[in-house]
């Protein structure tokens, strides 16, 4: 079509174009990072666990009365709670994945060897841990009732047996996780400790740690006062029996309170809800940068279609159709897009890249400037539809009218 | 060529109703060179508005070619205009921002003409009003006159049979308005049609047929060329 007259009229009025290109481009750049860290975000959030996170929750015990006995209280919860119907398993454990509290340790292949400690998340659990959080052995065998520890919290000691995720196996052994069955890790303290299992997976505590896929299962018992019962219930029962577990654990003993009772759902949402609300607030900034956007190319259009009323009726007199005008001006509109989207697409690679350096973010996919560039391409298309249209109903007889 | 009969303008807003046009009826024949002159307001622009389809009208029949044009939609309309009719502005109307080249070019694109047909013709037209050394130019770059030759290459370039201009010569002086009428006297002998709105009477009389408007009617009609023949043979 008119491409080259277009073009050439664009060059002689560089400032308004210069201005909007500047601010498609830079739009362009926010969203497209923007759009970037969403996903990333959302890809994070959507890590699964490990564990059977739809069926459980957990609740905490806290021992109060003089006549409180910790270990027999633990005993007697955990039988009834594996006895109680819609209950699949139970256990005590330390510290809940992805709550966002729990304690964390480094392991070496030699005593004492401090410098090539490989971090990883601990969980001291009781008996039937597997089972309860539903983890899935993939070398190795479960823990015995017999290997679990009873210690008070201020024993450094452990025990001796631990089952490792599969992500630490191959950290630590760079090797198969089958391999790692029988081999001797240490604890700082330089301890040896046998690994007798590997699960393929279980998250840390901490949603953002680098090192989140780590984790290591003692079957340990803490007496420290406080016990967390992480209970697994049947598909569609969690509803029904919180509560009854809650009312049920109360009356059994009167020498203690009970906690946080939650479901790994919630506790889920609450760990990410920075993440969430980001994401949030990053979908109200690109949504008001495509509106001022918009209204800026509505505004370019509107004012140069103004300026141009005489042109327009005497392209029409020379026979422009309003089909014609219309396209004049969508065209126009491409290549003002056109060139902001360009400079947007150099705009986005490099911010993306001083994200990587500064925040130590991953590299942007490729596609996001492609994409990025299409939808500012139909954003100004559609803010200048309206006012094409209006110019192409410009009465031909403006021709000899206006001065 | 053209054939109006009682066609009548009535400009309707809310507050009042301007009848630009009370009855015209006008025949034009193929070749004819006429000028309208009349006093401002008679209606001169929006008859040449209506003959070029550029604007409807109320009322009466308008047959050009023997088409009857009311019926035509506006694609049409713009389609008729872009092939066979011309259009000469009081004040150019070239686009600013393009050069002479581009501006000329304005009606070949909307006929959809191949690029290299169109440099050709461009270059002719531009030849024929002697600016094609200046082809790169931009309008605000040339004089009035000149400005007003590339308006007449422009109207030209698509080889209309039918010419339309409005005041042509009225932001010009004399001399240079003497240059103008010229160049569209030799466009007539070549064969075109022209229509002239002017307020200028000696430029007028140099036509063969001036139409006087008066308050939206034809006053009076002047074949002067024809006249003087029949004076001759007499
Ligand atoms: N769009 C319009 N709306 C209302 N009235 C109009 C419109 N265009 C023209 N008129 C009126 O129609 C009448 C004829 O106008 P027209 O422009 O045809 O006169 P003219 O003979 O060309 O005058 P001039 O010599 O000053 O150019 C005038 O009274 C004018 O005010
Ligand atoms: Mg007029």
């Amino acid at each position: 079509m008119e491409f080259g007259p277009i073009l050439r009229a664009l060059l002689r009025n560089k400032l308004g174009v210069v201005l909007i290109a500047l601010q498609i481009a830079f739009t362009m750049t926010v969203i497209v990072n923007a759009v970037y860290i969403i996903n990333q975000r959302g890809e994070l959030m959507q890590r699964p666990s490990g564990v059977d996170e739809d069926n459980l929750f957990h609740i905490r015990s806290i021992g109060f009365g003089e006549n409180f006995n910790e270990e027999l209280a633990i005993t007697d919860d955990l039988d009834r709670l594996r006895q109680t119907p819609g209950v699949v398993d139970a256990t005590v454990i330390n510290a809940i994945p992805v709550s966002n509290s729990g304690s964390s340790t480094g392991f070496s292949l030699e005593p004492g060897d401090r410098g090539s400690m490989v971090p990883s998340a601990i969980y001291y659990a009781g008996h039937r841990s597997l089972n309860t959080m539903g983890l899935e052995l993939i070398a190795g065998v479960d823990f015995a009732e017999s290997d679990v520890l009873i210690r008070p919290a201020s024993s450094n000691t452990n025990a001796g047996s631990v089952i490792i995720t599969r992500a630490l196996a191959e950290r630590l052994f760079s090797a198969d996780a089958q391999s790692a069955v029988g081999q001797s890790i240490f604890t700082p303290s330089g301890q040896a400790i046998r690994v007798i299992g590997v699960v393929r997976q279980l998250q840390g505590p901490w949603p953002l740690w680098p090192e989140i896929e780590n984790s290591a299962i003692f079957p340990e018992i803490v007496i420290d006062g406080s016990s967390m019962y992480l209970i697994r219930t049947e598909a569609g029962e969690q509803d029904r029996l919180m509560p009854a577990v809650e009312e049920m654990l109360a009356a059994s003993n009167d020498q203690r309170i009970l906690r946080q009772l939650r479901t790994m759902a919630d506790t889920r949402e609450e760990s990410y809800r920075i993440d969430s609300v980001m994401t949030r607030i990053l979908y109200v900034v690109i949504a008001t940068l495509i509106f001022i956007t918009a209204m800026g190319i509505v505004g370019l259009a509107v004012f140069s279609i103004n300026r141009r009323r005489k042109q327009i009726g005497t392209r029409r007199a020379l026979g422009a159709t309003q089909g014609a005008i219309l396209r004049y001006f969508l065209l126009e509109n491409v290549m003002i897009s056109g060139i902001g989207v360009l400079a947007g697409a150099a705009l986005s690679i490099a911010f993306n890249i001083f994200l990587v350096q500064t925040f130590n973010m991953p590299r942007i996919d490729w596609f996001y400037i492609p994409a990025g560039m299409l939808v500012l391409l139909l954003v100004g298309q559609l803010a200048v539809v309206g006012p094409s249209r209006a110019a192409a109903r410009i009465a031909p007889a403006l021709a000899t009218r206006s001065v | 060529m053209l054939k109006m009969t009682h066609i009548r303008k009535v400009f309707r807003t809310d507050l009042v109703e301007t009848h630009a046009l009370r009855d015209i009826s006008l025949n034009v024949a193929e070749g004819e060179f006429i000028t309208i002159t009349g006093p401002s307001g008679c209606g001169k622009t929006t008859f040449l508005n209506i003959a070029g389809l550029l604007e409807t009208w109320t009322d009466g029949q308008y047959l050009l070619d023997g088409q009857d044009v009311a019926a035509l939609s506006d694609f049409q309309r713009a389609k008729l205009r872009n092939q066979k009719i011309g259009f000469i502005f009081q004040s150019f109307n070239l686009m600013p921002d393009l050069n002479l080249f581009d501006n000329v070019d304005v009606p070949l694109r909307y006929r959809g003409m191949k690029g290299a047909e169109r440099k050709d013709r461009i270059e002719r037209a531009l030849d024929s009003v002697g600016l094609l050394s200046r082809k790169k130019h931009l309008p605000s770059q040339l004089s009035g006159g000149q400005q007003q030759r590339v308006a007449i290459a422009r109207a030209l370039v698509g080889e209309p049979r039918f010419l339309l201009a409005d005041e042509p010569t009225g932001n010009l002086d004399s001399n240079t308005a003497e240059g103008v009428m010229e160049l569209l006297q030799s466009i007539n002998d070549a064969g075109t049609t022209i229509i002239m709105v002017t307020h200028d009477p000696s430029l007028a009389s140099r036509s063969a047929r001036n139409i006087h408007f008066l308050d939206g009617r034809i006053a009076e009609s002047d074949h002067i060329a024809v006249a003087g023949q029949l004076e001759a043979v007499s």
